[in-house]
């Protein structure tokens, strides 16, 4: 079977038109010039994602009592981006939860900017969200569209600060006019707040969860059922995928 | 935790050892035992094994709830590595709710869990 159109026109089983939509939309995004990343350099972030569960390096770690050491250089990879960048991306991928704040002030040290490292997992995040789907059921992947051309506009929100993670986010008080619509249709949870040092990735990213799982409204909203297993079924996949990543938030 | 909050509607009180074990397999939820193998065989399941799920899903529940299962678990799947990626903390409130349960389920010996709040440089490095 030939990869599938991201709209899954021609899928074995019917997906949700919601769903169908917005998975065409991710991809269309992952060509296009980010807020840091060009088109080129986020299609090659997501291929390096595809990659990377299959490094032997991040294999013998993931065996092992300690994390990869800072700056260890991985054993496949396509090449194409700056080694900090794949040990960003692998790491992330095979090993987020034994990232720690000092791995992550190294990168720093070692010149990542933090929005192109927001950048980078955000469309990590996209890649594994839209490839585990299609993994789940059993489909072929996507191809990853051509990069478009452009320039990142290369822009930080004003209201972000230090505070809450390891890079600095917008608090739902610190929203300023140029991303007012920030946190519309969210609680301003920590978690909406990770990805906000990079706003188009919050915007992008909640509008894939907002299908993929539920919107904010209807999270709370028990006396409706808006999905094929209900809340609680759909609460047990959740939690129970979470702690296989071993994930604490 | 939503699930609790679900069961607290419906007047049930989950069981949530499913959540960190098969063992318990979560059985106050309907239809858990199609779910769950479902669910770890999607993070980690062999191919084999995540056929199998797939297709006792598919034939007991239907071609919808694979979809939404199976996205579900895919968006789970992503914003795990956001949350460790930028070691975002659980807000306040939710530690005071969860800390039996967490504690319970071993959730506080995660990676992430060792980590403090607050900025890089103001705290303990981890």
């Amino acid at each position: 079977m030939t990869a599938l159109a991201p709209d899954y026109a021609d899928a074995p089983l019917p997906v949700r038109a919601d769903l169908a939509t917005e998975h065409a939309r991710v991809w269309r995004s992952l060509a296009a010039p980010g807020t840091w990343l060009d088109g080129s350099q986020r299609v090659a972030v997501a291929a390096e994602t595809r990659i990377a569960p299959a490094c032997p390096t991040c294999k013998a770690a993931a065996d092992a009592l300690a994390p990869l050491p800072s700056g260890t250089l991985h054993a496949v990879t396509n090449d194409v981006l700056p080694p900090l960048w794949i040990e960003v991306i692998h790491r992330v991928r095979n090993d987020a939860s034994r990232l720690t704040d000092r791995w992550y002030s190294s990168l720093l040290g070692r010149g990542m900017d933090p929005g192109e490292y927001i950048e980078i997992v955000s469309v990590l995040a996209h890649v594994v969200a839209v490839d585990t789907f299609t993994d789940a059921l059993g489909w072929p992947r996507h191809a990853l569209p051509k990069p478009l051309t452009g320039e990142p506009s290369r822009t930080l929100p004003p209201g972000a600060k230090p505070g809450l993670g390891r890079v600095p986010t917008v608090a739902p008080e610190d929203v300023s006019q140029g991303e007012a619509d920030l946190y519309e249709g969210l609680s301003g949870a920590n978690i909406h707040r990770a990805l906000s040092l990079v706003p188009a990735e919050v915007w992008s990213f909640f509008a894939l969860d907002a299908v993929m799982y539920l919107p904010d409204r209807q999270l709370r909203d028990f006396e409706h059922e808006f999905r094929a297993i209900d809340h609680a079924q759909i609460e047990l996949v959740a939690a129970r995928v979470s702690a296989l990543n071993e994930c604490y938030y | 935790m939503l699930l609790r909050a679900s069961g607290e509607h419906a007047g049930i009180e989950h069981d949530v050892d499913g959540i960190t074990s098969t063992a318990g397999a979560g059985h106050s939820v309907r239809d858990a035992d199609l779910l769950l193998p479902f669910a770890e065989a999607v993070v980690r399941g062999s191919a084999a094994e995540l056929w199998a799920a797939r297709e006792r899903l598919m034939a007991e529940l239907g071609a919808a709830a694979l979809m939404d299962t199976a996205a579900t678990a895919a968006i789970f799947n992503a914003v795990v590595k956001v949350a460790d990626a930028t070691g975002i903390p659980i807000e306040a409130y939710k530690v005071d709710q969860t800390a039996t349960a967490r504690a319970a389920l071993g959730i506080d010996t995660f990676g992430q869990a060792s980590r403090p709040a607050g900025p890089i440089g103001q705290r303990p490095p981890t």
